[in-house]
């Protein structure tokens, strides 16, 4: 067997590529810049900050090379804020609080407003690569942009969350404190997911599809395998019931002008 | 540096630039999570992967020159010059090892799709290849070809598609066409000693398609997937009806940031074009 793992990554590698999250830090120690393959990393001169991807933080964290500076939302204030907006606003009674927006995305007020506007960078090869989480600075000390900016969590809330408190329990404002509220998102956020349940029949249609924006890595890991389920289940169910109205409608097409597919179709059918 | 290293660096030409090396990694991770996320093998990227095995062939020849000059420092004096070389020496150990896992894990999951699908995608490559007669069975599933394949295939070998004159492997690299014929070919001598010897002569092929059934399991692209949309609007499209090629069936369309569980079938194009990831 090449691969025993089912299809979709398991938390362990979505923890992995969290680990690729840049944050800030406070370097104890001078260290010149190195050329990694996940990029170049700058120079660490004490006491500038630098960003550092989050495994490297972790490791100079543990030998007490660094220090790290939480992200924006990982304190108690703008938790306490998200917590209060998703378990009492009204618009998200069943959805996910905003994320926060991608390069070219307008900020959540101003949705209504603009458009947004993709800003794709440019690959090797010339095709269009349009950034996103791990590799999107969500989680650096300067991350909200301005105060009237509602806090959002990021798509890897859960696992830099959970990895700053074990391994930089003493760079944070009120561990505990924050540690609590964590745990109070995510039984909010999972009753959620739970109570979404009922509209999986969406995503089992053809092009039908269930809304999930918002949601974070960890918590599309766990629900992967529930929700695959549920959805091909379904999907299986509901095939004859689709093919018929695929019939339906090349029938009507056929109507409007006749062409040669038909007949094919019908010469195969005789032959088994 | 001396001129050798700006030869060297030269050499490497345009993948050498700091800012490529992060979007590669960057690509190479992406690539990875969507290869976890369907089960179809998706398009080998031959480009990124040639540019990411030079650069870390490059990092293990770094590593090691930094790891003898450590050794063969015996200078007591650079004890804390020593100390910072090992701090170094350990983060571009990390760092080669997780870009090593990426790759490493890439490669298993392909070879892993690769064996459960090995008929489908045979005869894939195949049916692309400029000899007809590789492709009979597949084309024509009606009575005549059975005829011909009772009289001439008798053997579940025989029935492995010959790929070595198909020049366009997409969406598989040369290694992994290589393997995936032998693959095959050892299975299907290994089905033949072990029961298929036994059974009536037209039931031998392991392409058979007799009673409307094929015997040839592809990977179900009606699965649903998690992906984020990138591009400005994305809608889905699924083709309405087999028969016709080009109706197709728009459903849902997604907004920029919006996260979606669809079919894989209907966002795979816009995947292609890098507008939707795979969550």
């Amino acid at each position: 067997m090449a691969f025993p793992h089912p299809r979709g990554i398991i938390p362990s590698e979505i923890a992995f590529l969290a680990e690729m999250e840049m944050v800030t830090v406070v370097p104890r120690q001078r260290l010149e810049g190195l050329e990694l393959l996940g990029g170049p990393i700058e120079p660490l001169v004490p006491p500038r900050r630098a960003s550092l991807p989050l495994w490297l933080a972790l490791l100079l964290k543990r030998q007490r090379r660094a220090n790290i500076i939480p992200p924006a939302w990982l304190h108690p204030d703008p938790l306490g804020l998200i917590l209060e907006v998703e378990s009492q606003h009204q618009d998200y009674k069943n959805a996910f609080s905003p994320p926060p927006p991608l390069p070219g995305q307008p900020s959540v007020q101003d949705r209504a407003a603009l458009e947004p506007i993709a800003r794709p960078q440019y690959t090797p090869d010339g095709d269009r690569y349009y950034p996103s989480p791990p590799f999107l600075a969500q989680n650096t000390a300067q991350a909200s942009t301005s105060a009237r900016d509602m806090p959002a969590l990021p798509f890897h809330w859960v696992e830099v969350g959970n990895m700053l408190l074990d391994a930089a329990s003493d760079d944070l404002v009120d561990p505990d404190q924050t540690r609590r509220l964590l745990k109070d998102l995510r039984e909010v956020r999972m009753a959620k997911m739970r109570s979404g349940v009922d509209v999986l029949d969406a995503a089992a249609t053809g092009g039908g599809g269930v809304a999930l924006t918002g949601v974070g890595a960890m918590e599309v890991g766990e629900e992967r395998g529930f929700v695959a389920g549920v959805v091909n289940g379904l999907r299986k169910i509901g095939a004859s019931k689709e093919q018929a109205r695929r019939e339906a409608m090349a029938e009507q097409r056929a109507n409007g002008g006749y062409d040669g597919t038909q007949d094919d179709e019908e010469e195969d059918y005789m032959e088994f | 540096m001396d001129i050798d290293d700006i030869l060297a660096s030269v050499d490497r030409g345009a993948g050498a630039s700091s800012a490529s090396t992060a979007i590669d990694h960057q690509l190479l991770t992406r690539f990875w999570v969507a290869e976890r996320a369907v089960s179809e093998v998706l398009p080998w990227p031959t480009a990124l992967m040639e540019r990411m095995m030079d650069r870390v062939r490059w990092q293990i020849e770094t590593i090691e020159d930094l790891a003898a000059s450590s050794s063969d420092a015996p200078d007591p004096s650079s004890k804390s010059n020593n100390a910072t070389l090992n701090l170094r020496l350990s983060i571009l150990q990390t760092d080669l090892a997780r870009t090593q896992f990426l790759i490493r894990s890439v490669l298993r999951t392909r070879l892993a799709k690769l064996s459960k699908h090995s008929m489908h995608y045979l005869v894939l490559l195949s049916s692309r290849s400029t000899n007809p007669s590789a492709t009979q069975s597949q084309t024509q599933p009606s009575q005549s070809s059975m005829d011909t394949s009772t009289a001439t295939n008798t053997r579940p070998e025989d029935s492995v598609p010959d790929i070595s004159s198909v020049t366009d492997l997409s969406p598989l690299s040369e290694a992994e066409a290589q393997f995936l014929h032998t693959h095959q070919s050892l299975l299907a001598s290994h089905y033949a000693g072990s029961f298929m010897g036994a059974f009536p002569m037209n039931l031998r092929r392991l392409d058979d398609n007799a009673g409307g059934t094929s015997m040839v399991q592809g990977p179900e692209n009606r699965e649903v997937v998690f992906v984020r949309c990138l591009g400005g609007e994305v809608p889905v499209i699924v083709a309405a009806a087999a028969a016709e090629e080009d109706a197709i069936d728009i459903g849902v369309t997604m907004r920029m940031g919006d996260v979606w569980v669809v079919r894989w079938e209907g966002v795979r194009d816009a995947w292609e074009r890098g507008e939707v990831e795979l969550l």
